[in-house]
């Protein structure tokens, strides 16, 4: 559904009254305006008439008009009109001037006006008796409406221009009263683009107009639920944490003691089976808790600045260790990182990836941790010398539980899954690679410019 | 040897017990916090060990009271949360190492170890790392029973090393160790001084661990 305009939708509502109201108006203004003016063409028509009638003679048979010449051209002058005249004699016989000028539809006493057409163009006409001696004669006095038309004119353009200004005002009020009026959302609205999916405090009303409050309190009222959800999310996972690693560590303490204990070979080699599928299991619950951890809302602690080359200082004793158990030479090489993120899921993020590299790397290979700046970028990248990830599998690897078809081990495929939830939720890219040796994987985390965390990218 | 272990899950107290008993410590063991501060309070242990997730009292807070009574004693923090983790890890509360739940064993046992035997050095100029065994006050080496002639640089990055046996020690950290004596030291020359001690150390099967990129590590003697 396409979203509607509130703009497009004051205006069509306020637009089609706005107009007819508008059209009213002028309709109501002109008939007063135009009537006088008609009046006072029409009486000068009038005038005309009389002044005409004045000349009218007996002669030997009926009436005839003496108007001199002078007379007859002062009274035909018109700045703008052609006037016409006919006159009648008793009968209605034209004795003098326009002989074909029409008359009125019905002949009635005394003075009539009429519209007609003559010579083709429309004529305002006055039919009126003038005495003739004993007799009544008739004149008709008529003129094109050249000046009556440009008056109407006048008239309605000094009506109707003030109220296309009105109607265009009208459009840019709505139009930036709609824009000032939503202003207080348009802010709102990049406050909460703004957030990270951890920042979920109440929404500031502020200046905010009184209509858009019920939003503001409806969305802050999820906000509040959401930080809620959180809330109790991470009290769920600190108690799921502690509730399973606590009794995983006293199976696995009981069965490595079984195991130094005398026995025969076979019930070493079911207690030995117990004890790996122990390993594995805390394994497996410390990734499920976090990669729980790792999700968005996972966490809700602020984001601190810390030195990926410290971080990887500060746990390197425990994985030189188990690098040599598995007789693996782990090296380093380590230039000041500074980024900006959560201590405890970037060494999960390490722990995941130096995890992957001890288990798949042959005796005696080198992993090797890197940290530092490249082009702007702070990184954290492990190499090994593994069997490495085909091309095609390099992209399904990152999917949970997902594991390279023919994968020795007991893996559970949630390890690099994990990475890429740290990842993404520092903002920074994930890129698995050839390892430097001719063959091994390289997994590289690039962080952003500067360090800013972009949790929504 | 008494340790003391405050831990309220029952199977993961009696296994630890069971362990370390096994390795020839005397172990007492509460699931209290309360119990542990007045035990800490009444009778000596040369090491405890302290779940952070006990009920009621926690510990942070048997950390707390062990500490403003002065307790000598190393502690070990057994952790179950991620957040305890980043505490533990980020504050200075006094824990002398810390382990995540769930733990392996013999890492255990390992760090106990280290823990001891950093606690009894305290204050004893004597150090005995299998056949070597220097004396710090006098300083005078003695590999298998003879005199050991070490100059005084080899000397200072052998006591820097021995201080923290199996942990990784960084270039870095032996420079400023060994800096002590005056000019600026290249991190190439505390290599040379690295090749010599092990040329006079390996023959008695005394390892010193090159971690690439990073720094050295003496590690734990094992009679081979």
């Amino acid at each position: 559904m396409a979203a509607r305009s509130l703009r497009a939708h004051l205006l069509r509502m306020l637009l089609p009254p706005i107009a007819a109201l508008l059209g009213l108006g002028a309709v109501i203004a002109y008939y007063p305006t135009i009537e006088p003016a008609t009046e006072a063409y029409d009486q000068s028509l009038v005038d005309i008439g009389i002044a005409l009638g004045s000349h009218i003679r007996a002669a030997d048979v009926g009436f005839r008009l003496e108007l001199p010449p002078a007379v007859e051209q002062v009274l035909r002058a018109d700045r703008y009109d052609q006037i016409y005249y006919r006159v009648g004699d008793p009968d209605g016989q034209p004795i003098a001037g326009d002989l074909d000028l029409p008359l009125p539809a019905e002949v009635a006493p005394g003075l009539q006006y009429y519209d007609s057409k003559y010579k083709d163009r429309k004529v305002r006409a006055v039919w009126m008796p003038a005495q003739c001696g004993m007799a009544i004669c008739s004149v008709v006095v008529a003129e094109t409406t050249v000046k009556r038309t440009k008056m109407a004119r006048e008239i309605l353009l000094s009506n109707v221009l003030p109220e296309a200004l009105i109607a265009l005002a009208t459009v840019l009020i709505v139009w930036f009263g709609v824009k000032r009026g939503l202003a207080p959302l348009a802010r709102l609205s990049e406050e909460i683009k703004e957030r990270t999916p951890a920042d979920l405090h109440a929404l500031d009303a502020g200046k905010a107009p009184e209509e858009t409050r019920p939003l503001i309190a409806a969305l802050n009222g999820l906000l509040g639920e959401l930080a809620a959800a959180n809330r109790s999310q991470q009290r769920f996972l600190a108690n799921a944490a502690h509730q399973l690693r606590t009794p995983l560590a006293g199976l696995q303490a009981h069965t490595e003691l079984a195991l130094s204990l005398p026995m025969t070979d076979a019930c070493r080699t079911q207690v030995e089976q117990v004890h790996q599928a122990t390993i594995r299991t805390a394994r497996l619950a410390n990734q499920l808790l976090a990669l729980a951890r790792a999700e968005p809302g996972g966490h809700t602690e602020p984001q601190g600045r810390l030195d990926l080359k410290t971080m990887v200082e500060a746990v390197a004793d425990e994985w030189v260790h188990r690098a040599l158990q598995r007789d693996l030479d782990l090296g380093f090489d380590l230039q000041p990182a500074g980024v900006r993120g959560d201590g405890f899921l970037l060494r999960e993020a390490l722990a995941n990836l130096l995890h992957n590299a001890i288990e798949y790397s042959p005796h005696g290979a080198r992993v090797t941790v890197r940290t530092g700046i490249r082009d702007g970028r702070p990184f954290l990248e492990v190499d090994d010398e593994g069997p490495g990830i085909p091309l095609v599998e390099r992209e399904r690897v990152l999917d949970r539980f997902y594991r390279v078809p023919g994968t020795p081990g007991t893996g559970s495929g949630l390890g690099l899954a994990i990475v890429r939830e740290i990842a993404s939720g520092h903002g920074a890219s994930i890129a698995i690679g050839d390892g430097t040796g001719i063959r091994g994987t390289r997994v590289a985390l690039t962080f952003p410019h500067g360090s800013r965390p972009e949790m929504d990218s | 040897m008494r340790l003391l272990i405050v831990e309220d899950d029952a199977p993961l107290a009696s296994g630890l017990r069971r362990m370390l008993e096994a390795e020839g410590y005397a172990v007492d063991v509460t699931g209290r916090g309360e119990e542990a501060v007045l035990a800490a309070s009444q009778e000596r242990f040369d090491l405890v060990i302290l779940d952070i997730g006990l009920p009621q009292m926690d510990g942070f807070e048997v950390l707390r009271r062990l500490r403003a009574a002065e307790k000598p004693m190393p502690v070990l923090v057994l952790t179950a949360r991620d957040a305890v983790d980043d505490r533990v890890r980020g504050l200075d509360l006094g824990a002398d190492d810390y382990m995540a739940k769930p733990f392996a064993m013999p890492e255990l046992t390992a760090r106990v170890r280290a823990l001891l035997r950093r606690s009894q050095a305290h204050g004893d100029p004597r150090i005995v790392h299998g056949p070597l065994a220097i004396d710090t006050v006098a300083r005078r080496a003695f590999l298998r029973g003879e005199p050991l002639e070490l100059a005084a640089r080899e000397w200072a990055v052998l006591e820097v090393l021995l201080a923290k046996v199996e942990k990784i020690v960084s270039k870095e950290a032996i420079i400023q160790a060994v800096a002590g004596w005056g000019d600026d030291l290249s991190p190439n020359a505390i290599e040379v001084y690295i090749s010599r001690l092990r040329s006079k150390l390996e023959p008695a099967g005394i390892k010193i661990r090159t971690v690439r990129g990073f720094g050295y590590m003496l590690e734990e003697f094992k009679e081979s």
